[in-house]
């Protein structure tokens, strides 16, 4: 494996509802290395969705250390934490959030309007032949299929040249014929060196990951490299 | 693709709502315009009709209100009359250059007053050397001859040569000459010799005015008490008449400017409500915006240029319906206010345009304040979550 990407030691994120404090995460320590495919799993409310907004610099943690690329981001102010999103961070959500009345093209395009970046033609083309939808470049979201969707948000995500790609429940709104075709996608990005860290309560999608991480209660209760990957 | 094509492209998903609040903020604009452009052009008009009728003072019957001489000049009748004898004892003031008795009477055609002026010609061409005529001027010992103005030749399709039967007896009257376009009343008015004008409408030695101007114009007021020495005169002069009917505009003006302070009013608030409707349906969005990196000023950048969008487009739409529509407003106008003078009563000034337009632009952008800041501070994980527990 190569170096360490992202350390967390005793991370804890607590929330209060009404006078109460719940640990959506406790003391969560681990590390993941460039190159690696990680698999976030557990049952609803273990944390990791919580954890995954904390690598993605969407969140603080409460207590605790996140290194990201050796830069400390739990005391980092909000400005530096867009700077970091903007070039380090590759985001999917469940829901995908294509805006409607953008372009394939177009949709992928966004966050070089946030970073200011040129538009570069070649690049984007690549992202859409990788993603398999170079014939619907310029097609609308609502002329695509859930799956084409997906793959869409995809590669709005690779679109900065992100070094770490995160993903939250990628084909949770996905059959799993469609989700298949997410996996061999997020394989195919790995194998070209792209960090992945997906949350999932798929264990198909889990099972292609390097290595599983299994939350409980805000906890670590298992991280395991998968044999033979 | 920039921030302006992404605004405009938000701005189509809901198409009815953004040409709605587009139309609110038109709506306003061109309210407001037209309101400037009137405050401007209707004193400007009043002043230029009060001159063009050359005179300084009317004389009128005593008790006989400012608002009455408005009417008179404008072509309206009062139940009082002064006597013939009178204009002698005008005459005897010095500094009179003219004294022109005149007699109002005003019939209705079809629903519609028309205004017969019994005039001296000689006094009159004086008073108004500007009038020119096609045809001819009837002179003072005529009879049965009239001169009718050019508007009303062309509303009611006269011609020179046309004989026309006035009062309860049918007195058969020919149009001598048509006056060339005044751009006053006098465009729609019937003239007639004085002494037919008396004797068809039975008011023999009777006038109900005076027209009077003065050799200086500094020795207004002087003149003007030297005339309400004689018993039965009032003397107004045309400064106490535009003051007179500034007056009474001016109630109308009040009501319009609260009429605009509502539209405005309303059309701010349908952005406003517009605005927070589309950023919370984008909420989502938004949290996907900055998880992908957008900062918060991108997002308030966003909404800002949203809203800009809609009062730059309304602002432009409302003075394009304003300049447009300026005879239909004009219109209006003229029918809710007590004395319209004839002629433009909209004067559209270019620092008019630039103020509508930049109030337009300032309602916007105060309008994106409370919208903008709201969609800018929420986290990523709120604005994700929000949509997800929907």
């Amino acid at each position: 494996m190569n170096s360490e990407l992202i350390t967390a030691t005793k991370l804890t994120k607590v929330y209060r509802r009404g006078s109460e404090q719940v640990f959506a995460l406790k003391d969560v320590s681990f590390t993941v290395s460039q190159g690696e495919f990680l698999a976030i799993m557990g049952p609803s409310g273990s944390g990791k969705t919580t954890l995954l907004n904390l690598l993605g610099c969407l969140d603080k943690p409460t207590w605790g250390s996140l290194k990201l690329s050796g830069i400390e981001i739990s005391d980092l102010e909000e400005k530096k934490l867009v700077k970091l999103r903007r070039d380090h961070i590759g985001f999917v959500f469940q829901q995908f959030f294509l805006l409607p009345t953008l372009t394939v093209k177009e949709n992928i395009e966004l966050p070089l309007l946030f970073s200011k970046r040129k538009e570069n033609e070649k690049a984007i083309k690549e992202i859409i032949d990788i993603i398999g939808l170079t014939n619907r470049a310029s097609h609308l979201p609502h002329q695509l299929s859930g799956g084409e969707m997906q793959r869409v948000a995809i590669g709005r995500a690779l679109a900065s040249g992100p070094t770490i790609l995160l993903a939250d429940e990628p084909t949770g709104n996905l059959d799993s014929v469609t989700a298949e075709t997410i996996y061999q996608l997020f394989l195919r990005l790995n194998q070209q060196g792209l960090t992945i860290i997906v949350v999932t309560h798929n264990p198909e999608l889990a099972n292609i990951a390097h290595r599983i991480i299994r939350l409980k209660d805000g906890k670590i209760i298992d991280d395991g490299v998968i044999v033979g990957r | 693709m920039n921030f302006l094509t992404l605004a405009a492209k938000n701005l189509l998903r809901r198409q009815g709502r953004t040409a709605l609040t587009v139309a609110g903020v038109a709506i306003a604009v061109a309210v407001l315009f037209s309101l400037l452009s009137f405050n401007s052009g209707y004193e400007k008009q009043l002043n230029n009709e009060l001159n063009s009728l050359g005179i300084h003072i009317l004389a009128v019957p005593k008790g006989c209100p400012y608002e009455a001489a408005s009417l008179i000049i404008h072509g309206g009748t009062i139940p009082k009359y002064l006597s013939e004898a009178d204009i002698a004892e005008v005459n005897k003031i010095a500094d009179i250059e003219i004294a022109s008795p005149m007699l109002l009477h005003q019939f209705y055609k079809d629903g519609k007053p028309h205004i017969v002026y019994g005039i001296q010609m000689n006094e009159t061409n004086r008073l108004k050397p500007w009038w020119k005529v096609e045809g001819r001027f009837f002179s003072d010992d005529e009879t049965n001859v009239m001169v009718i103005g050019r508007e009303l030749a062309e509303k009611e399709k006269l011609e020179i040569g046309d004989v026309l039967s006035f009062g309860p007896d049918g007195v058969p009257f020919t149009i001598v000459g048509i006056l060339k376009r005044t751009n006053t009343p006098d465009d729609e008015v019937y003239f007639v010799p004085l002494k037919s004008a008396q004797e068809l409408f039975q008011k023999p030695m009777q006038i109900t005015a005076i027209a009077i101007k003065v050799k200086d114009i500094s020795r207004v007021f002087d003149v003007a008490s030297k005339l309400e020495e004689i018993p039965d005169i009032q003397a107004v002069t045309t400064s106490q008449i535009i003051g007179t009917i500034m007056n009474i505009v001016g109630s109308v003006r009040t009501l319009l400017i609260s009429v605009i302070i509502v539209a405005i009013a309303v059309s701010a608030v349908g952005i406003i409500n517009t605005l927070l409707m589309s950023v919370n349906e984008r909420t989502g969005e938004f949290g996907m915006m900055k998880a992908i990196g957008a900062s918060e000023a991108d997002i308030a950048k966003l909404v800002i240029l949203e809203t800009l969008s809609i009062s730059v487009a309304g602002g432009m739409l409302g003075l394009l319906v304003a300049t447009a529509g300026s005879s239909l407003i004009e219109g209006f106008v003229k029918n809710i206010i007590p004395y319209a003078p004839a002629g433009n009563l909209l004067s559209f000034q270019p620092a008019f345009f630039g103020l509508c337009f930049l109030l337009s632009i300032t309602i916007g952008l105060i309008c994106s304040i409370y919208p903008a800041l709201k969609s800018s501070y929420m986290t990523p994980l709120e604005a994700i979550r929000s949509n997800v527990n929907e």
